[in-house]
């Protein structure tokens, strides 16, 4: 018994040995590091559903060609549920054991903030494309060679805010009542728009509230007294929903904000004014106008096997995700390596890319793309103004 | 200035109202079961969304969906109760427990079906009422019309009542109230379950004001906690009363201080009532 066993490992360790090494085709390794579940993973989820639908496209076409040879894509996306310690973790996985120099990610500052020293220490063997607010101020700085970011900065002068600012001074305006939320992102929105604001002779008066708050009504009364011409309420639908509901029952009717979706303009059609709102694509039109958003939803719907398309978290799809894989294939083929991430950042930065956005970088790798502005009437008008990059 | 008081008055009384039906529940299931049931701020998110989702999705009219809510989570309160903190009874660690872990798997269940996306509602009556400057949306007005009824019926209820009363006997002497023929099984489950209800109404009242998030339980569920305190375990009135201190410092306290201070009234007021009068502001010495 003990020799047959024997004899039978010995057969099958020389089966092994004849067949030889397999030999696994090369492929382009790209990492992906998103919250995917959580309180904060609308914004991962999305970049994540965008990312795995661009690499399937890739790779049932045959892949990427880079010097006459066809690569598929290997993209590996884990959940790091928005902590910083699981996004470290995962990255240097990615780094150390699976040798990945493409990273999509992360969209939240947190995470960046948990893995941007750690990644430093691969400038220069490395790509991250990192939408998070935090990774705008170190563009360009020493050491941050590796990092992307493919969000355009709101007061970039292509900025969505700068132009929205612009648009409020040709309309008139001279004061605008800011609500918001008092966190980092709240704080920070403040303190970079305060300036366009002056800039543009318009006055401001601040508020802030806590996440918690759902009755508004006292602050917004002493809003109301001010008198402004518009209202600049908070960044998160769940703010926005109760703050433009009852505001409109104080008299304030006209609003106008950076962050947030048109569902709260659409909820109280009947009571607001205006409200003027950033949206990088206002999905639900564009597919009836714009052939390549039609037949993304189609293929997201095919491939996820959903009935619905999310429309309203599709916005988030400027992020790092599926036009980033295109955009990232692209560059491989033109610096004609898929290892030589020098090269490859070289050609991301002088392309632009024509994909769900017209989008490229700046110098210092910042995003600049196309984004739409949404004006919603009394009633539910929507009168959507697109901005491509360089048509200001 | 003087319009602005007045109007964040009439506010805070009214907002006042909702943590004051929570405070209602918190202070009748705790003097009957003698745990405080933080569960009871997660059967209010149930309510919530239970109310949205009847009156978006299947256009169930408001005061319908209001009826269907309070008796859904009624029997999801009885349950909990049958199954869980029948087996914690006068017993706070246990019961705290308990309530925290049903807290979770309630808020992991309203994340799976509803995701963390905001949801809003209509409100079931529209427009605002304006009286000498003074602006009240008239949905809150009936709100605070409809919770300060169900106070008083549940007043009415304990008081002139068989059950009532013999409520009030066991909340005062378990044993006696047994050895009288009280039905102690069925009176705390029957508790339990009415304390769930008034939370469903609560969530239900609250989903017509205000936009809703999976979050939204526990920070009711505090300030009815906070309401109960104030006023003594086991007061109905004084349950309402202490909400409504709780809304109206809110509410003038905002006119004058940032929002940041809101959380922050009632537990101040709460530290003070224990302080110098530990059984309540309605409480006995």
């Amino acid at each position: 018994m003990r020799q047959s066993l024997l004899n039978f490992l010995a057969s099958a360790a020389l089966s092994l040995g004849l067949a030889g090494p397999v030999v696994a085709q090369e492929a382009i390794k790209i990492g992906q590091i998103e919250a995917q579940t959580g309180p904060s993973s609308s914004l991962g989820f999305m970049a994540t559903q965008g990312a795995k639908l661009a690499v399937h496209q890739i790779n049932q076409a045959g892949g990427v060609e880079v010097g006459g040879k066809k690569y598929p894509i290997d993209l590996d996306s884990p959940d790091t549920q928005g902590s910083p310690q699981q996004g470290l973790i995962q990255l240097k996985k990615m780094l150390e054991q699976d040798h990945r120099k493409y990273i999509l990610g992360p969209t939240l500052s947190n995470v960046f903030n948990g893995v941007r020293e750690y990644a430093r220490g691969y400038d220069g063997k490395l790509l991250m494309f990192a939408p998070a607010t935090a990774a705008h101020p170190e563009l360009g700085k020493p050491g941050y060679g590796f990092l992307l970011r493919p969000v355009v900065f709101d007061t970039a002068p292509e900025g969505f805010g700068t132009y929205m600012v612009e648009m409020l001074r040709s309309k008139g305006a001279k004061k605008v009542a800011i609500l918001m939320q008092n966190d980092a992102f709240g704080r920070f929105a403040v303190d970079i728009y305060k300036d366009s604001f002056a800039k543009a002779g318009i006055e401001i008066q601040t508020h802030w509230f806590e996440a918690s708050t759902k009755d508004y009504s006292a602050v917004l009364a002493r809003i109301a007294a001010w008198k402004p011409d518009y209202l600049f309420p908070g960044y998160t639908d769940a703010a926005l929903y109760d703050i433009v509901q009852q505001a409109t029952q104080l008299g304030l009717t006209k609003f106008w904000l950076v962050r947030g979706s048109l569902g709260p303009a659409i909820r109280n059609k009947a009571s607001i004014d205006e409200y003027i709102a950033y949206m990088p694509k206002y999905f639900e039109e564009a597919e009836k106008t714009d052939p390549k958003v039609a037949k993304f939803i189609k293929d997201y719907k095919d491939f996820f096997k959903v009935k619905d398309f999310p429309y309203d978290l599709a916005p988030l799809l400027n992020m790092a995700s599926y036009d980033h894989v295109f955009m990232l294939a692209e560059a491989m083929k033109r610096a004609g390596s898929i290892n030589d991430v020098a090269a490859v950042k070289k050609e991301l930065l002088s392309m632009t890319y024509d994909g769900l956005w017209v989008q490229k970088f700046d110098s210092v790798g910042g995003g600049i793309h196309s984004y739409e502005i949404a004006e919603v009437r009394r009633g539910g008008a929507i009168k959507m103004t697109l901005v491509k990059p360089g048509s200001k | 200035m003087m319009q602005l008081i007045a109007g964040q008055l009439i506010n805070g009384i009214i907002v006042g109202s909702l943590y004051g039906i929570i405070a209602l529940a918190v202070s009748l299931t705790s003097g009957i079961t003698g745990v405080v049931n933080f569960a009871l701020g997660a059967f209010m998110l149930v309510g919530a969304y239970l109310t949205w989702h009847l009156n978006e999705t299947y256009s169930v009219a408001f005061p319908f969906a209001v009826i269907l809510v309070m008796g859904a989570v009624a029997l999801i309160g009885l349950v909990a109760d049958v199954l869980l903190f029948r087996h914690t009874r006068n017993n706070l660690i246990n019961g705290l427990i308990v309530s925290i872990g049903l807290v979770s798997v309630i808020v992991a269940l309203v994340h799976m079906t509803w995701t963390s996306t905001p949801q809003n509602m209509q409100p079931f009556v529209a427009g605002v009422f304006t009286v000498g400057g003074v602006i009240v949306p008239k949905m809150k007005l009936l709100m605070g019309g409809v919770l300060v009824s169900i106070v008083g019926l549940t007043y009415l209820g304990l008081t002139r009542t068989w059950m009532g009363r013999a409520a009030y006997a066991y909340a005062q002497n378990p044993e006696a109230a047994a050895l009288m023929g009280v039905a102690t099984g069925r009176l705390q489950v029957g508790v339990a379950a009415f304390g769930a209800a008034l939370c469903g109404l609560a969530g239900s009242m609250y989903a017509t004001l205000y936009s809703l998030t999976p979050d939204i339980g526990a920070l009711y569920m505090l300030k009815g906690v906070e309401g109960a305190l104030l006023a003594g375990i086991g007061s109905v009135i004084g349950a309402l009363f202490g909400g409504m201190l709780i809304g109206v410092a809110e509410g003038l306290g905002s006119v004058f201080l940032p929002l940041a201070f809101n959380d922050a009234y009632g537990l101040l007021m709460l530290v003070l009532v224990l302080l110098f009068r530990p059984a309540g502001l309605f409480g006995g010495r």
